[in-house]
């Protein structure tokens, strides 16, 4: 006899008894909090979008200094042009993620969903390079307007230039250093989180080969 | 969702349960993690119950939603699943545990299926339901043949299991 057969044999003759539930057992776990990952990924998600737009937004909204220097850089449409710009960009976001999520169904086939869950990761990690790009982009386009534009900086470019090799260096490490940060911080979540998925879809990937 | 629904879906499942617990069983090794991969099934379930048409039968439609979230959606750190090596486990089973009698082959299989990593596992357990390749291979979203293959191998590791 093959051994599987021997083993449904035995499988399909014992109920589990142990574990057996009534109805009113059953009742109050449909209105029990679920642990799954797609719904900790979507708090994620959330965490991930908000922690960037309060990341751009609170430095104009509470530093004077900040907005003047703003100000000064870019002219009024220059201001309103990238703020719509970054906006559609978030709201692009948004959308992509959401229609992401709609499209993780438990009832579809274990690749499909795995795939779909991978996807909406995906979509979440595109928004993290966006965002760390940006932030790269700013503190270059920053550094360089200092030195072309602002006073203090000015005065400051009359010391030696090693000083100021020194601060381009100090700047590029910290802005290097930020930004691996948040980069291992996230690898490290989704890492942790999606560690067993990723493990089982590469295993059907393997049966397809 | 209003009661009438609640009330037909908890029949279903108090009917049905088996098939949940047959998946816990296999994917948990104690009472705690039996009872909550339980809890979180019975949630997926509930959830997509009001897409569920009746052209499917309720228990298939089971069978693809709870292994989807034992393999997939479900994540408590306390539910330790091992899944090394078969190999490694025919080794220590075998110098162990093995006996010629049904009863020992029989907790020798039990054994090395609980160790089978958690896709074979899947495919082990809709072998054992009674589902053809064709349900095996939409369930998994991998091809008939893949599967009938994959299949194959796990039986002839536990040939070896048993037959050294």
């Amino acid at each position: 006899m093959d051994e599987l057969d021997l083993l449904k044999k035995d499988w399909n003759k014992q109920p589990d008894n142990s574990h057996r539930l009534s109805v009113n057992d059953i009742y109050p776990m449909l209105h029990k909090k679920s642990s799954s990952i797609v719904k900790t990924l979507f708090y994620i998600s959330i965490a991930e979008l908000v922690f960037w737009i309060l990341l751009n937004i609170i430095p104009y909204c509470y530093s004077n200094d900040y907005r003047e220097k703003m100000d000064l850089v870019f002219n009024r449409h220059m201001i309103t042009a990238i703020t719509i710009i970054s906006y559609a960009v978030i709201l692009l976001f948004i959308y992509l993620l959401f229609k992401s999520y709609k499209s993780i169904s438990v009832t579809d086939s274990a690749k499909k969903l795995m795939k779909s869950i991978i996807n909406t990761r995906k979509i979440i990690k595109y928004y993290v390079i966006y965002n760390l790009i940006m932030v790269f982009i700013s503190t270059a386009f920053g550094i360089f307007y200092s030195i072309n534009h602002d006073p203090q900086f000015a005065d400051f470019l009359n010391h030696s230039k090693k000083e100021i090799i020194i601060l381009i260096l100090v700047s590029i490490v910290t802005v290097g250093v930020f930004m691996a940060i948040i980069w291992l911080f996230y690898k490290l979540i989704y890492g942790f989180l999606l560690k067993r998925l990723n493990k089982n879809y590469k295993e059907l990937e393997k049966l397809e080969v | 969702m209003n009661k009438e629904l609640e009330h037909s879906f908890v029949e279903l499942l108090e009917k049905h349960q088996n098939i949940v617990h047959k998946v816990c069983r296999l994917y948990t090794n104690n009472y705690d993690a039996h009872n909550d991969l339980f809890q979180e099934i019975t949630i997926q379930l509930w959830r997509a119950y009001p897409k569920f048409r009746g052209d499917a039968k309720f228990s298939t439609w089971m069978y693809r939603v709870g292994l989807n979230t034992a393999i997939t959606l479900y994540r408590k750190s306390k539910r330790t699943i091992n899944t090394q090596d078969f190999e490694g486990v025919a080794f220590k089973i075998k110098a162990e545990d093995y006996d010629n009698t049904q009863e020992e082959q029989l907790k020798v299989l039990y054994k090395a299926v609980h160790q089978l990593n958690d896709i074979e596992k899947a495919l082990v357990f809709l072998y054992l339901e009674d589902k053809d390749y064709r349900e095996i291979s939409e369930t998994l979203g991998i091809s008939e043949v893949n599967a009938r293959v994959k299949m194959n191998r796990i039986k002839t590791k536990l040939r070896t299991i048993l037959n050294p």
